[in-house]
């Protein structure tokens, strides 16, 4: 070996680059944790306050919480949630489990195919679906009239807390299923072909191994289902208010929205307390996934899965979750296709004597074109932002020496716990404590999109992590060991190799804040409606023609976003994403 | 050329959790010389490693590399990583999946702001070294494990370092590869002259391709030597029972003369054996002897008799293809012997040479 090969590379230079590593890592720590839980301070402080917060003045007191406590309404509205939540937790929990054992230990036919279509309400626009249910089985709606007509049978009233409840059960169906599944794909199968051998009936072997073995899965989503339907505010504003079926949800909406001076210490100590449960229950979520780990098997790797032979049973299954998956999902969708095309929707006459462009024309102009355009624009901006951040926050949790790295990933999954309304609560009051970029935050759409991206931001870090974790830490060692710092090490090495997952990201991110409304409903102001504001406004005017015209472009653009993704970019939205949470 | 420098590691000390990860580790390294870091997993010899490589930081101690100091816990000083000039193989190479060979090798004079002709003529000379040239313009996966390997290396000289760190860079080839490899990286070590540091768990690899090793236990440096040292000499029964084959006997020091002690057995025999030391009579000692330093003749021959040879009876015998293996008992002595050649017979006499004993307790 001659020298000259050897002195040949320069010497490393040490430029120091401003800001340094540590300054980005802290720098992101402080953004993503201040945007997620700063907006509860100021909801708490509303709440210890005697008037609201834009009179100025004022004293502590908790009269807000006593005056809520008082009132019979509040406690009525209640009981009907936690009567509303637990009904829909069972049923869910229930119905995805079984889906979850069908497709990944059975012969099912199609169970791949099932896998994916029982996914589909997740990313479907949620309103859209209930305003979809409405129109064909809802009273007087196209199915439940014609099922009156023709067979005088009456069909489930979904005016009741039991027929909300079934509407939101298959909306938060697929939560239950992902996770359920994603605990079936990581057990080893061979933990059930041991109990066949040793003697056990498939039957038996469900019962005694395959259902034990999810137990911490069943617990898991049914804890976060509990909580996403104690404040679910879409069902019960549009199908209890008009029965007088309150809910804690909308008491405090109405009270916001209706009331002729809106009692705002009353709503935030609501909300207060509301953020309060759902903290709880998601702190009980994270024990029970802590005592997951005894239910990991080691030997996961077991290439095929075994399946449980169901005979004579696969086709009357099948024929079932078809016809659940047609009448959930479909069906509604059809529904309001069809809605947008006519003049009002009834059995009673055939559909193309009431055909109409009127509907998608009335898109093109005011409020509705103003609220399309806004959400277009808040999907695309804030689905690119929120990438961009997670993916950031993301590596100074798993990629960083940063002391408070630890608390990043439970603070972005915070949010999927935190009903809608309490973070558009949260975002009034915080854009009103912070002076001028506050109010220009309030004017503009801006404050929406921030909301939106901090309400959806745990799907960005749900689909990046599992990506993140199988990068192998050697790799950005090795970046380390020949020179390259922590910035340059994860923008050359570590974020290309995440790439699908930032593109994922993106596509969800994208779906999801073009079809989320709840947060905005108390930030929205004449002149900054998004879609779905807009589509519940209506809506509650009496008015559904165009309402289903604009259910339809979200779901249209949904489905052609999701399809450029799966098939350009490759994704797949499977149950190993939510199983990380 | 460049002078490779020397290593110093001093006193350190790593606590994971109630688990002292180092409790202690200190040892130099020559400049030049191969240093192997051998034990069982989790003894701490990886953690000293990262912690010279700076992905590791030590509660205690201090690492200083060629006059520079990277690591003192006295005075709160940490060099980070990238700025330590360090060439690593990871275990797993660790080679940029996204990048092709080319891409991987030309990353670290990136970092340095090399000029694209430099770099050019950089990478293809240093994978001409690995015997890589023609892979230039390959991805990792396109490459069998051998390969990557080479890659990694090739990585971790492009840029010059100062000094080479191998984490087991051997574990994830096949046993012929690997046999390869290490005269490979031996023979280009001793060429380019790179202080070298080298973590692994095989008491083959450190043997063959040491110039001193240290064995490590649960944190500690068990003992540092020259393989023949530390294979011929353990200073104590980990060592001995970690490096090879041993047979351990115990007993009591019966004499102690210049350069000899008679240990008695536990059945009343007496073994001499070569050693300074300072025992008092009636002192409880173990002595480790290698399998192969054993002789073992058949019950009729005549060549071993007197001191330090018993008769045994042969319990089981192994071929094993270069050597046969005798598990022998003698009283209530349970000794194994290697020999070149089969001895006939049920009984047996073995003969343990006392220049072969080395005293472990």
């Amino acid at each position: 070996m001659t020298s000259t090969v050897y002195e040949a590379a320069a010497p490393l230079r040490r430029k120091r680059s401003l800001p340094t590593a540590g300054t980005l890592q802290w720098l992101t720590w402080i953004v993503v944790v201040g945007l997620i839980l700063g907006p509860f301070i100021p909801l708490l402080y509303a709440s210890v306050r005697d008037r609201p917060l834009y009179e100025g003045g004022g004293v502590f007191t908790l009269s807000a919480y006593g005056d809520l406590f008082a009132d019979p309404a509040f406690w009525r509205a209640a009981r009907h949630t936690l009567e509303y939540a637990a009904l829909t937790t069972a049923m869910s929990v229930v119905a995805g489990a079984a889906v979850a054992i069908l497709v990944a230990r059975t012969d099912l036919p199609g169970r791949k195919l099932f896998g994916r279509l029982t996914l589909l309400p997740l990313l479907l626009p949620s309103l859209g679906l209930v305003l979809g249910w409405i129109v064909v089985w809802g009273p007087g709606g196209y199915l439940s009239s014609l099922v009156q007509q023709h067979l005088h049978l009456g069909t489930l009233d979904i005016n009741t807390i039991p027929g909300m409840s079934v509407i939101e059960a298959t909306r938060l169906l697929p939560v239950a299923y992902m996770t359920c599944e994603a605990a079936l794909a990581r057990a080893d199968s061979s933990l059930e072909d041991a109990a066949r051998s040793a003697g056990a009936t498939p039957l038996r072997v469900l019962r005694n191994v395959t259902v034990p073995m999810l137990r911490p899965a069943l617990l898991n989503s049914g804890t976060l289902i509990f909580t996403l339907s104690l404040a679910s505010l879409g069902i019960p504003l549009l199908l209890g208010t008009p029965h007088n079926i309150q809910f804690v949800s909308t008491y405090l909406y109405l009270q916001w929205t209706n009331a002729a001076t809106p009692d705002s210490p009353l709503v935030s100590a609501g909300a207060t307390l509301l953020l309060g449960v759902a903290t709880l229950l998601l702190l009980l979520r994270n024990r029970l996934l802590g005592a997951e780990a005894r239910y990991v098997s080691v030997a996961g790797k077991a290439g095929r899965t075994a399946l449980l032979s169901l005979r004579a049973w696969r086709w009357p299954l099948a024929v079932l979750i078809a016809l659940y998956l047609l009448f959930s999902t479909v069906v509604p969708v059809l529904g309001l296709a069809l809605m947008s095309f006519v003049a009002f929707l009834t059995p009673l006459v055939a559909p193309w004597h009431l055909f109409t462009w009127s509907n998608w024309q009335l898109l093109g102009s005011g409020v509705y074109l103003r609220s399309i355009e806004h959400s277009a624009l808040l999907a695309l901006a804030g689905g690119i932002a929120t990438t961009a951040l997670v993916a950031l926050a993301t590596l100074v949790a798993h990629r960083s020496r940063l002391p408070v790295r630890r608390s990043l990933p439970f603070v972005m999954l915070y949010p999927r716990a935190i009903p809608g309304l309490i973070i558009g609560i949260g975002f009034f009051w915080a854009y009103l404590l912070t002076g001028a970029p506050g109010s220009w935050l309030r004017q503009g759409i801006w404050g929406i999109l921030l909301a939106f991206c901090i309400r959806n931001l745990p799907f960005a870090y749900v689909v990046m992590y599992p990506t993140m974790a199988r990068i192998g830490e050697e790799l950005d060692r090795a970046g380390r060991s020949v020179g390259a710092g922590w910035w340059r090490t994860c923008r050359s090495i570590v974020l290309p190799l995440l790439r699908p997952a930032l593109f994922a990201s993106f596509v969800l991110m994208f779906v999801e804040i073009l079809n989320d409304y709840d947060p905005a409903l108390f930030l929205v102001r004449p002149g900054t409606e998004v879609i779905g504001t807009t589509m519940l406004d209506t809506f509650l005017q009496g008015i559904v023609g165009p309402v289903a015209s604009l259910a339809m472009v979200q779901v249209g653009v949904t489905m052609i976003v999701l399809a450029i993704g799966t098939f350009v970019f490759k994704i797949r939205v499977t149950g190993g994403h939510e199983s990380d949470e | 050329m460049r002078r490779a420098p020397d290593i110093a590691v001093e006193s350190l000390v790593k606590q994971f959790g109630a688990q002292r990860a180092l409790d202690n580790v200190s040892f130099r390294v020559a400049e030049g010389e191969l240093f192997t870091l051998l034990g069982p997993s989790g003894c701490g010899k990886s953690t000293t490693l990262m912690s010279i490589a700076g992905f590791q930081t030590p509660e205690d101690g201090r690492i200083e590399v060629g006059g520079d100091v990277f690591f003192d816990a006295a005075r709160r000083l940490s060099v980070p990583a990238e700025r330590r000039n360090l060439g690593i193989v990871f275990q797993s190479y660790a080679v940029w999946p996204h990048m092709t060979v080319f891409q991987n090798l030309a990353f670290p004079l990136k970092v340095r702001k090399t000029k694209r002709g430099a770099i050019h003529e950089r990478v293809l000379e240093v994978l001409d070294l690995v015997e890589m040239g023609d892979y230039a313009a390959r991805y990792p996966h396109q490459l069998s494990g051998g390969q990557q390997q080479r890659v990694a290396l090739a990585r971790a000289l492009v840029y010059s370092p100062s000094v080479l760190l191998l984490d087991e860079p051997f574990s994830n080839l096949d046993a012929k590869l690997r046999e390869r490899a290490r005269a490979w990286v031996k023979e280009l070590q001793i060429r380019l002259g790179l202080t070298t540091i080298f973590v692994t768990h095989d008491q083959d690899e450190a043997l063959s391709m040491s110039d001193r090793v240290a064995v490590m236990s649960s944190g500690e440096i068990q003992q540092i030597g020259t393989p023949e040292a530390i294979y011929r000499r353990p200073s104590n029964r980990f060592v001995a029972e970690f490096v090879g084959r041993v047979n351990l006997l115990s007993g009591t020091v019966a004499a102690a003369e210049r350069g000899r002690v008679a240990l008695e057995l536990a059945d009343g025999r007496k073994l001499w054996v070569d050693a300074e030391h300072t025992a008092t009579p009636n002192a409880q000692l173990t002595l480790a002897v290698r399998p192969e330093a054993l002789r073992v003749e058949a019950a009729d021959a005549s060549t071993l008799n007197g001191s330090n040879t018993l008769e045994a009876r042969v319990e089981s015998v192994a071929f094993l293809g270069d050597h046969y293996q005798y598990e022998l008992r003698a009283g209530d002595l349970a000794l194994t012997a290697q020999t070149a050649r089969a001895v006939a017979g049920e009984r047996v006499k073995v003969h343990i040479p006392a220049d072969a004993c080395a005293i472990v307790d």
